[in-house]
């Protein structure tokens, strides 16, 4: 889990980090010619889902696109609270 | 003989593509091999005022492809270097005085009489561009470590990788590093800007007043080695080009970052 909370850590807001940050996310977005709304609706759809089979912890959720190379990868963390009955 | 075609792009303009081209040109020429530096920004001719060749000029590119010269003659040959040659672009003309194929006849030709045939293109992605990569085999991409740089230069990496069988590898410059900037975390470092491109460095250059004074005077910084910053960092690639290992001026700290530590937890097997 802690790799996790440092994967999705949340990077402080100097000029740079910015800057590194907003481009990271525009070139996943150019180069999957993805638009901008897509991801939030795969994410509901994808919570949706996932609330069938189990309670999660919303507040702590994580869904974001990332880079390894020039592939990008979707990485998503639901914490589970229980299972449905 | 059978010289390497490469050709010089970035997406953006204003970057320093043809700065690059000039200095690299001469960095290369001054360690021996032949050198021809084609300026394909048709219409916008500056490699020769960059030179310091602007009254040489009698023929041009598309001259040449239009068969009004001889390859030969439109060559303008460096006062300072006999190996190192100019083939001016064209300044009444526009991009679609030529196209790929002839590019290619044009590239194929200046192979077979230089070791190194460095294309200047012309910013954008369009017909212009496609036309200076056209008969390359190898591209610097050069970007500044600024957001749109960046995602200009993320394009052209993208066209460039859609073209793998013709272009065999691509590496990038970064141009106009302010290591004060990036200290107090005011601008990207070059390991951001390669953690986001995920590319080879060819090379990075300091931003360096000098580079304008040099334009004025018509001679690249890289000529004497006087210059220890921008001139210094031009010849590093010149050498690198010609597959010689220099160390990167230590403008930041390439150590391993999360993204790395990332890449190793979710596919150890890449690492
Ligand atoms: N390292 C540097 N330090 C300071 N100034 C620089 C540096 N590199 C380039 N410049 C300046 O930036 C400007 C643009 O450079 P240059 O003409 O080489 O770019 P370009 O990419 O060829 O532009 P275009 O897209 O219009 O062809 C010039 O005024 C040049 O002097
Ligand atoms: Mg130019």
């Amino acid at each position: 889990m802690q790799l996790l909370d440092w994967l999705f850590r949340k990077s402080s807001d100097d000029a740079r980090s910015k800057a590194k940050d907003r481009m990271k996310q525009m070139l996943i977005h150019d180069r999957l010619e993805l638009p901008p709304d897509r991801l939030s609706s795969l994410e509901e759809e994808l919570v949706a889902v996932v609330c069938r089979y189990f309670d999660i912890d919303r507040d702590t959720t994580r869904f974001d696109l990332q880079q390894y190379e020039r592939k990008a990868s979707l990485i998503a963390n639901f914490p589970l609270v229980r299972s449905k009955t | 003989m059978t010289g390497r075609v490469i050709v010089v792009t970035s997406g953006k303009g204003g970057v320093g593509k043809t700065t690059a081209s000039a200095n690299i040109g001469l960095a290369l020429a001054a360690s021996g091999p032949s050198v021809a530096l084609v300026d394909m920004d048709i219409g916008l001719r500056n490699l020769d005022i960059l030179m310091g060749l602007e009254n040489r000029v009698v023929y041009n590119l598309v001259d040449v492809v239009e068969e009004k010269c001889k390859l030969r003659q439109a060559l303008v040959k460096d006062k300072r270097l006999p190996n190192l040659n100019l083939l001016p672009a064209a300044q009444t003309r526009d991009k679609t005085a030529v196209n790929a194929d002839q590019m290619k006849k044009l590239t194929e030709e200046l192979k077979g009489m230089f070791d190194y045939v460095l294309i200047d293109s012309p910013a954008g992605i369009e017909s212009g561009f496609q036309n200076a990569i056209a008969g390359a085999e190898e591209a610097v991409v050069i970007c500044t470590p600024e957001m749109s740089a960046v995602r200009d230069a993320d394009r052209v990496i993208g066209l460039l990788e859609a073209r793998k069988d013709e272009i065999s590898q691509y590496r990038l410059i970064i141009n106009r590093i302010r290591p004060h900037m990036v200290k107090s975390n005011d601008m990207m470092s070059v390991q951001d800007v390669l953690e986001i491109l995920s590319v080879k460095l060819l090379g990075v250059v300091p931003e360096d007043d000098q580079v304008i004074v040099s334009t004025n005077k018509g001679e690249p910084l890289s000529g004497s080695s006087d210059n220890q910053k921008a001139g210094q960092a031009y010849r590093n690639i010149a050498k690198r080009l010609q597959g010689e290992e220099v160390p990167f001026l230590n403008l930041d700290a390439m150590d391993a970052t999360w993204f790395t530590k990332v890449v190793k937890f979710f596919n150890p097997a890449r690492v």
